[in-house]
């Protein structure tokens, strides 16, 4: 099992260098890091996934940028907006990850999606850092969202992945420590090692549905 | 009032973190303030009159956190939601929970100096900007942009450094 934080933001979008950041997540225990907008390798023995984010872009960009990531060895997250979007979104091959699930309208991720999600691998991201940094009706709000999304999980089975968004080391938190946040929206030690591993899962191509035998 | 008999006080469990980044002043009551004002946002005040935090002792870049026995899981959670003091930016991370706060002070004398030496100082440059060593030990060098105003502290390594 691969203990994997889904997304991190090195320098220069964070104030923590790729390698820091590789050295502090050995310590929390982490195996590897998906870095956003920067160059994968390896540092002080935890693999630095190369990863970036579609946002704000129209369906037509997101597939133009999927296609340019296919085959990169990048894992490709897309922001998720109303329902119609993620449906496409997720029907989309090389798209491995739908973020920001919790900023969405409402209706955006439903039980169609999360079967759709189900049978294409895609996960589908917490944010950890609105649980860590949001106080009052925010966090409310996404531990409410997050719960329902576990909901549908656990009917569908669709991957789930875990991140920090971390911009600094002073956000990333210890292995333990997700553990008891991610007790707050009813998920368990098992579910958690499940999310921490599922950035691999996504990323290797699942076996083919129909095997030739001879 | 006269102390009560041991048998009649609440248990206790004391826990211990480690202050990052290193080199942080703390001042025992802001923190005091930083970790009540978590556990109240998000347990409520319920269950943070149950958990009855506290920080019994700040030293070394080590703090020591008085609980209620039986809510270290739900303070230890709490204390993974503290992101800042006043205006300072930290993460606590937890080292140990004890029943009593000389075995946790045992610990930290076991445990290597949190404030480390800083054998490189001086001003470098990192990414064409000019930057003050403020904290260095082993691989791990903290450095500050030079400037008047918007001087970030960056983490960064030695190699990124010898890199730049």
């Amino acid at each position: 099992m691969k203990i994997t934080d889904a997304a991190v933001f090195p320098y220069p979008c964070g104030d923590t260098s790729v390698r820091r950041l590789a050295l502090e997540a050995k310590t929390l225990g982490y195996d590897s890091l998906v870095a956003i907008d920067s160059a994968a390798g390896s540092s002080d023995g935890v693999e630095i996934i190369s990863g970036i984010i579609v946002q704000d872009a129209p369906l037509r960009d997101v597939i133009a940028r999927v296609k340019r990531a296919k085959d990169a060895g990048i894992v490709v997250s897309v922001s998720a907006r109303d329902n119609g979007f993620n449906r496409a979104v997720i029907g989309l091959k090389g798209v491995h990850i739908l973020r920001g699930i919790n900023a969405a309208d409402k209706t955006a991720f439903d039980h169609v999606t999360a079967k759709m999600a189900a049978d294409n691998n895609v996960a589908v991201d917490i944010d950890l850092s609105v649980l860590i940094s949001a106080r009052g009706v925010a966090r409310q709000r996404a531990i409410h969202r997050y719960r329902d999304i576990l909901i549908f999980e656990r009917r569908f089975e669709f991957p789930v992945t875990l991140s920090s968004y971390a911009r600094s080391y002073l956000d990333l938190r210890a292995v333990r420590e997700v553990t008891g946040l991610c007790s707050l929206v009813g998920m368990d030690i098992s579910g958690v090692e499940k999310a921490l591993d599922a950035v691999g899962r996504v990323t290797t191509p699942g076996a083919p549905s129909v095997r030739v035998i001879s | 009032m006269s102390p009560r008999p041991p048998t009649l006080r609440e248990n206790r469990r004391y826990i211990l973190v480690r202050v990052e980044p290193a080199g942080t002043v703390i001042d025992q009551k802001e923190l005091y303030y930083a970790i009540s004002d978590a556990v109240t946002s998000l347990w409520g005040d319920a269950a943070a009159g149950i958990i009855m935090q506290a920080v019994v002792a700040a030293e070394s870049g080590y703090v020591i956190i008085r609980c209620l026995r039986g809510t270290e899981k739900d303070l230890a959670i709490a204390l993974s939601t503290v992101t800042g003091c006043r205006d300072l930016r930290l993460a606590l991370r937890i080292v140990a929970a004890s029943g009593t706060i000389e075995s946790l002070r045992e610990r930290i004398r076991a445990m290597p100096p949190h404030e480390g030496p800083v054998p490189e100082t001086g001003d470098r440059v990192f990414d064409r900007k000019e930057v003050s060593i403020l904290y260095c030990n082993g691989q791990k060098v903290d450095v500050i942009e030079k400037g008047f105003k918007n001087a970030h502290r960056l983490f960064l390594t030695k190699s990124d450094m010898e890199n730049s």
